[in-house]
């Protein structure tokens, strides 16, 4: 009897835990939510609860006509699928040599893609500042990518070639003795088994560059080429007070489709998450 | 002449690229190919040398010319390292044909034969698949990858910083390690130093550690048979991780605004500002969340869990999921309980996967620029900020950040990142050991 008292006020327990950090998580996106919809401007104006009192949609109209939101959504969008389109190709091509072919070199160039993956870009900026400079590429978003797409190479090829490395040896011989060459191989055989993983790595090169900070900052310097993240933080930076409920307007934008993206995959991404990572 | 092509082939294409191919051993096409390199190269040598000698000398400083037209030391400085590495990969091509030529030398002293012109063609295509596949990705890394950084670690031995020496107005000068003196002597600098390194480690490693065991806690929970709606919570919990970090970050820094901040309202509407002003411990009726050092320091890593709790999470779950049953099964049978389960199996089991993902993310979080900058801007500033420019919550990445791009003390901030790559350097060659392709010696 008191095995099972204990038993049920533990549980009761557990679920509280729950609601609480539900609660947690919910109101701060909950407030920005309600400070979008939020009438007067200013952060004061706002109730604690996050339900405005007379909801508007004038900070949505007040983005899409005051401010360049919508040409700074449409430079994220032009990076955020190029980056994807050039890490897909070139990590699936690196990764499959890495993965099937011998040649000298290999082995210290993965050891140093290992070791380069562990520094962020933004160590050298003032350089890839001056690459692009000299390059006719500063203020382009196509610099911008390029710079991206290397940065991406290092890691990602390692993530792939892992996968590719699960995928037997024998089916690509088979199919060398069969007459296919090394192109016709890897686009008949390996590419279809290795389809789920080349997706994840198409949708974090997507996911990436949409709220990256320092790079565009240092590289992208006019009005017209900005990106999201420069420009909202550009609204907000200081001006908080402000400026809230319009930043929120155009956080929520952002936000909506990266949410349906995580939330209705999130089965398939515990399972990439863990097979891509494990090492054992 | 054929019989020592051993000896005479080598040094007749040491003496001139494929002259010992073309001549000793008849390989007419590799002897050709070699030859036009090096024609290639010498008829450049001028160039080579010039940008050699600019990345010696930085440039000459010429005040009477208009700006655009004098010397550019960073331009110099870059060039002069992209040559450098074109240069070594010449040498290199250079001894592979003294060693071509020695060992197709012994090869025919052996054979009588060499290597025919067909093999050789038919060869390079075999491997022409593997280095074409991999250029791309090679050029691109050298570029803006490599290069950049050893750009920028050069950079911290020059005096190239703001405001009297940036090009093209003046030249930038090598000055060895003056910098390195400059920021050990300034004591502002020598103390904003070691504070905000000592900072970035604890923002690192407790930042980790409160996000794996958060994340584990919810991961297990969720996993108990007895839970109403999982899924539901789940859900819930992957939120963080979904929304853009930069855009979370900004909300929480309303969230935590000391006058008109949600938070701060609620706690006064509540009566709990009064009452900490009657007791002392406030002065205002403000709360410095973000203001004092103290507070704004456990505020990052409050809101770094929240961030980075879901991260974790869903890899456990992942785990969890494809771990092995029965030797829960067996280990119900010998009468261990829920805890002891969890003491013996799970949790040794998971440390043992996730050890290189923790260290991963150590070095993740050492690096996380935005999860101090948006928040808290690496304020409050205090009497070491003045000169050194370091706020009290500044990381290394966000000083390096702040010495660059505001203050243009590129010198400085280069020294900053040496240390960030001398720091960092260890758990990525610790993290290599750990992998299985290390461990089978295969690569």
């Amino acid at each position: 009897m008191m095995k099972k008292v204990m038993h049920v006020i533990r549980y009761i327990f557990i679920h509280l835990i729950f609601i609480i950090i539900s609660f947690l998580i919910l109101y701060p996106l909950a407030f920005a939510i309600g400070g979008a919809f939020n009438q007067g401007k200013s952060l004061a104006s706002m109730n604690i609860l996050p339900i405005p009192n007379n909801p508007t949609t004038e900070n949505f109209t007040r983005l899409f006509t005051k401010t360049n939101y919508l040409n700074w959504y449409k430079n994220s969008f032009i990076i955020a699928s190029l980056n994807t389109i050039f890490t897909t190709i070139i990590v699936m091509i690196t990764a499959y040599i890495f993965s099937r072919f011998k040649f000298k070199l290999k082995k210290p160039a993965l050891m140093s893609f290992l070791i380069l993956q562990m520094f962020p870009s933004a160590i050298g900026m003032v350089a890839i500042y001056v690459i692009l400079n000299s390059m006719g590429l500063l203020d382009t978003l196509i610099g911008l990518v390029l710079v991206y797409t290397a940065g991406n190479i290092p890691y990602n090829t390692w993530l792939l070639k892992g996968y590719y490395d699960s995928i037997s040896k024998n089916i690509d011989e088979a199919a060398k003795v069969d007459g296919a060459g090394s192109l016709t191989t890897f686009i008949r055989i390996i590419l279809p088994n290795t389809l789920p993983m080349i997706a994840f790595l198409g949708v974090t090169s997507f996911t990436g560059p949409w709220m990256d900070f320092i790079l565009p900052r240092f590289v992208l310097r006019s009005d017209k080429n900005k990106t999201l993240a420069v420009g909202l933080f550009e609204m907000i930076n200081g001006r908080s007070n402000d400026n809230f409920t319009q930043f929120a307007a155009g956080a929520l934008l952002i936000s909506i489709p990266f949410v349906i993206l995580f939330v209705v995959n999130q089965k398939y991404l515990v399972k990439i998450m863990s097979s891509g990572a494990i090492k054992e | 002449m054929r019989k020592k092509a051993s000896l005479s082939a080598p040094i007749a294409s040491a003496l001139f690229m494929g002259l010992g191919q073309i001549v000793v051993l008849k390989q007419y096409v590799k002897g050709f190919l070699f030859s036009i390199f090096e024609i290639f190269v010498l008829s450049n040598s001028s160039k080579i040398f010039n940008k050699i000698m600019g990345l010696i000398t930085l440039g000459e400083p010429k005040p009477d010319l208009p700006v655009a037209e004098r010397d550019n030391s960073t331009f110099m400085m870059l060039e002069g390292l992209i040559i450098v590495v074109i240069a070594i990969i010449i040498a290199i091509i250079y001894i592979y044909n003294i060693v071509d030529a020695r060992n197709t030398g012994k090869d025919y002293e052996k054979k009588g034969v060499v290597q025919s012109e067909r093999e050789f063609i038919h060869n390079i295509g075999e491997k022409a698949f593997a280095y074409l596949g991999l250029s791309p990705s090679f050029i691109m890394l050298a570029f803006f990858v490599v290069i950049p950084l050893v750009f920028s670690f050069l950079i911290a031995f020059t005096n190239y910083s703001a405001p009297e020496h940036i090009p093209q107005k003046n030249t930038v000068d090598w000055v060895g390690l003056q910098t390195f003196r400059d920021m050990i002597n300034l004591k502002q600098y020598s103390q904003g130093f070691i504070r905000t390194a000592v900072w970035t480690f604890e923002w690192a490693f407790i930042g980790t550690l409160t996000c794996y065991f958060g994340g584990m806690f919810l991961a297990l929970a969720l996993l108990d048979k007895n839970i109403k709606i999982p899924g539901f919570f789940r859900t819930i919990f992957i939120l963080p991780y979904a929304v853009p970090g930069m855009i979370s970050l900004f909300i929480w820094a309303i969230l935590l605004n000391g006058q008109f901040g949600p938070i701060t309202r609620s706690l006064r509407e509540l009566g709990v500002i009064e009452w900490l002003q009657n007791i002392g411990v406030l002065q205002r009726d403000v709360i410095p969340w973000l203001s004092d050092t103290t507070l704004a320091k456990i505020m990052l890593i409050v809101v770094n869990l929240w961030l980075g709790f879901p991260y974790f999470m869903l890899m456990i779950t992942g785990i969890m999921t494809s771990m092995r049953q029965d030797i829960y099964e067996a280990a119900r049978i010998d009468g261990a309980s829920r805890s002891q389960q969890f003491r013996f199996i799970t949790f040794p089991l998971l440390m043992y996967q996730t050890i290189p993902l923790m260290i991963m993310s150590f070095a993740y979080n050492m690096n996380n620029f935005g999860g101090v900058y948006f928040l808290t801007n690496g304020n409050p500033p205090d009497s070491l900020t003045t000169q050194s420019f370091a706020g009290t919550t500044d990381t290394l990445i966000t000083w390096m950040y702040k010495l660059t791009l505001e203050q243009r003390l590129y010198n400085k901030a280069s020294v900053v990142a040496i240390v960030m790559f001398i720091v960092i350097a260890p758990f990525a060659l610790y993290n290599f050991s750990k992998t299985k392709s290390f461990k089978d010696g295969e690569l």
